[in-house]
């Protein structure tokens, strides 16, 4: 069927998004340690906040929807910069207090973050959900045997760059080496004079960041509403861990697969549309029994 | 002489590294032994993989003439395996007293009564010097007095074996030579003694039988007398800032 | 421990006696007073398991799984509700238990996120088999009772009292000294004797069903629910919420929780701005209480007002530092 290479290259497609919230999340997790339910909800703002980028650019300033383009150019940015400071105020106020102690307490506070993020979000905006009607979603771009939409495209190369990104840094600079130092033994990088809680701010602020940045990409996907970060939390929590915990490097290669999967049970199963979400799901339960990352390290 | 614990060929990895490797050795019944090593030499995984916390990769451990190499650490400890850890770890939110009684009753396949417990553990606690303290918050115990709960906790759960990691870091000379005198009515009572020391002070006073290891291997073993004089023991601990082997 | 066997007797006693006071005629207050039940019970249910260290994010699972079995089993078998109770409890236990089984090897992160799919798998198969369970649309039954609060009332009352025996009774027993000790150090734990698997699967379990049960009376008193409202999870929210802010651990401090936000949820419900958003109070009262207040309202009546405190049951010893302790109960 010519519905293969087609539902393939979606898979693949929307990978790219997938790869870039997980990123985040598996930073936040690998790096510091910290599970962050609220994850999603900073994905939320990052959507809301390309949104108002756009209302501004199209309304007031008349540029109408081909800004489109502008919008990634200047959202991202602007989004991860923001979000930047926020993960950062955030750490420092919330985070770094609860370091010591149980992990059910960070858990615990990270979902009352998500709670609190997401209701003020209903109450400030709105509850219902938003459009951005950029006309330039729609136009298809015919690639051999198959098309896609530029917005499509744009989504997953923009994303793909920003991963790579983020790899070329934790791989090749200082900071990356630090937080990988730090991902690996905590202990072992103060000893070499790491300053563990300047990595642990930084590394945060980053993983918010790259929430913001998925944000803005989704934009051009779905409709801005709070409930988004709910239906993104699952299946960035459902990609961390196939990748396997603190794996960030295995990030890409399970939102491939999972990208992938999504669209093969969306296309091919009977009611497949709809199971869709609960493959996810399904996919951390099986993840969890056959290779439970649960099992303690062994110490001693 | 019936043998207490018998190890035969434990052999425990570590991405690839053997952290234990083909290890064998026995502690027969009321014969202390002392394990020793520099560090990083694998004791502390060893008392892991013997008492159930790690699954071994091969290898044996034969516990009272039966094998229980597969079996989780709460029936060894019921079947009377006991021990310390060397970072001492309180049951928060579990006073002095109450903390005894959960080795009381879990320790043992008698299942006790909260009333039989609660006695148990004044007497342990009595036995240890913690008395006074039995209905005390945990976190207000010196580094002492949470060494002496964790024996009374240990010995709560009946154990005939009693492995003790380095029950006597972080005490003064005076301190250990209490904790010695205890381990002695310890012994006393019945229970065989497996420890990981680097005192040497105390495992020359304390032990019948010494087990040096590095990196995974058994590298000697003997006397306490006869180990010190071993040239390879003498090599393995020159350069590292273990106390010298007199 | 009979002194506050003997204090929740006659708490009991009261809350029974409450329709008689006029409030028993006032539709409005007693269905208030039915939901409050409803969810202390939810809130006492979630504390066990709070007890062994587990964050579980599924009880709101529970609570939807409890309501679509009532209300199944007067569709496909004209079940009474009466009846429809003990179902709902097995297969709360039967489904916790496969649950459990899976994922209580677990770590505590991957437990959390492991009971979050498993909600989410429930709304999804709820959603996804219109046939079997009407789908978006939702599924309905007659009203419990014919609509009789107070016949209700009495019987969600019986409820609570379950999960109140659940709650004391782990208190009391040998199992408040396994499940603490679970709680402050497993591999510790285990290595004293206590067969950690087994427990937390039976507490669990224990406390699934309590959850399961509150949901198997919602059904019936609601009349009609869909995977949206069953499976929402504003319920796994106030099931941790209300023990957090009453003082966890405890069987006062769920208790408490609930009364307290659950009345001033009623507030917030029809006051704008909050109205739809009125969950960030929740939100806000847990990251306040995990950073500041961890041992909740009754946690800070134990330190400041400690004969109070001890009036509205024993809080675990040691867990105030320099507060001495009393004799053992």
């Amino acid at each position: 069927m010519e519905a293969l290479p087609q539902t393939l290259l979606f898979g693949i497609l929307r990978s790219g998004l997938y790869a870039l919230s997980a990123l985040g999340l598996a930073i936040s997790l690998g790096v510091i340690g910290v599970v962050n339910f609220a994850h999603g909800e900073f994905v939320m703002l990052g959507a809301y906040l390309g949104f108002w980028l756009y209302v501004v650019l199209s309304g007031p300033l008349g540029l109408g929807p081909e800004v489109s383009p502008l919008v990634i150019v200047l959202g991202i940015p602007l989004s991860a910069i923001v979000l930047f400071a926020l993960g950062r105020g955030i750490f420092r106020f919330t985070l770094r207090p609860l370091l010591g102690r149980r992990e059910l307490d960070q858990m615990l506070l990270t979902f009352g973050l998500a709670i609190l993020v997401q209701n003020l979000a209903v109450i400030v905006l709105s509850p219902q959900a938003l459009d951005a009607n950029l006309g330039w979603r729609f136009e298809l771009l015919p690639v051999g045997p198959v098309s896609v939409t530029y917005a499509r495209l744009a989504a997953f190369a923009v994303s793909m760059a920003l991963v790579v990104g983020v790899y070329a840094l934790l791989a090749r600079s200082q900071l990356g080496k630090q937080m990988r130092a730090v991902a690996q033994n905590r202990l072992g990088a103060q000893v070499v004079g790491i300053n563990v809680d300047r990595v642990y701010e930084i590394a945060f602020g980053l993983s918010l960041a790259l929430a913001g940045a998925a944000g803005v990409m989704y934009v051009f996907q779905t409709q801005v509403s709070p409930f988004l970060g709910l239906a993104t939390i699952l299946k960035a929590f459902s990609i961390v861990v196939l990748a396997g915990l603190g794996n960030l490097f295995g990030v890409l290669w399970a939102s491939l697969l999972l990208g992938i999967a999504e669209q093969l049970v969306s296309q091919y199963v009977p009611g497949g549309a709809a199971l869709r979400d609960g493959l996810f799901f399904l996919i951390i339960f099986a993840v969890l029994v056959v290779r439970p990352g649960g099992l303690r390290r062994a110490h001693g | 002489m019936t043998a207490l614990l018998e190890v035969d060929g434990l052999v425990r990895r570590f991405r690839g590294l053997a952290a234990v490797d083909r290890l064998s050795f026995t502690v027969e019944q009321g014969r202390t032994v002392a394990i020793i090593g520099p560090n990083g030499a694998g004791k502390t995984t060893t008392f892991n993989l013997v008492s159930g916390l790690l699954a071994a990769d091969a290898g044996t451990v034969r516990f009272r003439d039966r094998e229980v190499t597969r079996q989780r650490a709460h029936v060894r400890c019921r079947a009377g395996m006991g021990r310390t850890f060397q970072v001492v770890q309180p049951f928060a939110d579990l006073d002095v007293g109450e903390n005894v009684m959960v080795g009381a009753l879990f320790g043992d396949d008698r299942r006790p009564s909260l009333a039989t417990a609660v006695a148990e553990a004044a007497r342990l606690c009595d036995l240890v010097g913690l008395g006074e303290k039995i209905g005390r918050p945990v976190a207000s115990l010196t580094v002492p007095d949470r060494k002496r709960l964790e024996l009374a906790r240990a010995l709560a759960t009946r154990p005939a074996l009693l492995m003790l990691d380095e029950v006597m870091e972080g005490l003064t000379p005076s301190e250990e030579r209490e904790a010695v005198a205890l381990l002695h009515r310890v012994r006393d009572e019945g229970v065989t003694l497996l420890l990981i020391e680097h005192v040497m002070s105390t495992v020359r006073d304390l032990s019948d039988h010494v087990i040096v290891m590095d990196y995974g291997k058994k590298l000697a073993e003997g006397t306490y007398a006869e180990i010190s004089q071993d040239p390879k023991v003498i090599a393995a601990y020159l350069g590292s800032d273990e106390d010298s082997v007199e | 421990m009979r002194r506050e066997l003997a204090a929740w007797a006659a708490f009991l006693v009261l809350v029974a006696a409450l329709p008689l006071s006029g409030i028993g005629s006032d539709r409005y207050l007693m269905l208030l007073a039915n939901v409050m039940l409803m969810f202390m019970a939810l809130a006492l249910s979630w504390d066990v398991v709070a007890r062994t260290g587990q964050l579980s994010l599924a009880h709101g699972a529970f609570f939807g799984l409890g309501a679509y079995t009532v209300a199944l089993g007067h569709k496909y078998a004209a079940l009474h509700p009466l009846l429809g109770l003990p179902l709902a409890a097995l297969a709360g236990a039967l489904v916790a238990l496969a649950l459990g089984i899976v994922t209580l090897r677990l770590r505590g992160i991957y437990f959390a996120i492991a009971t979050l799919a498993f909600a989410e798998v429930l709304r999804t198969v709820a959603l996804q088999l219109p046939d079997l369970t009407g789908g978006p649309v939702g599924i309905s039954m007659p009203p419990l009772f014919d609509g009789d609060r107070v016949a209700s009332y009495y019987l969600a009352i019986a409820i609570f009292v379950a999960a109140l025996a659940l709650s004391l009774g782990v208190r009391h027993s040998r199992a408040h000294y396994a499940v603490t000790a679970i709680r402050a150090n497993e591999t510790v734990a285990a290595v004293m004797g206590v067969n950690v698997v087994r427990t937390k699967v039976l507490t669990f379990t224990a406390s699934a069903v309590v959850a399961t049960l509150a949901g198997a009376f919602y059904m019936p008193f609601i009349t009609h629910t869909d995977p949206h409202d069953a499976f929402d999870i504003s319920r796994s929210v106030a099931a941790l919420v209300f023990p957090i802010f009453g003082g966890l651990y405890t069987t006062a401090g769920p208790v408490l929780g609930t009364v307290v936000l659950r009345a001033f949820e009623e507030y917030l419900r029809v006051t704008p701005p909050w109205k739809e958003g009125y969950q960030v109070v929740y939100g806000a009262v847990i990251v306040i209480a995990v950073l500041f207040i961890p041992r909740g309202v009754l946690g800070l009546v134990q330190r400041y007002a400690p004969r109070a405190g001890a009036l509205l049951g024993r809080r675990p010893r040691g867990s105030v530092p320099g507060t001495p302790s009393g004799p053992r109960s």
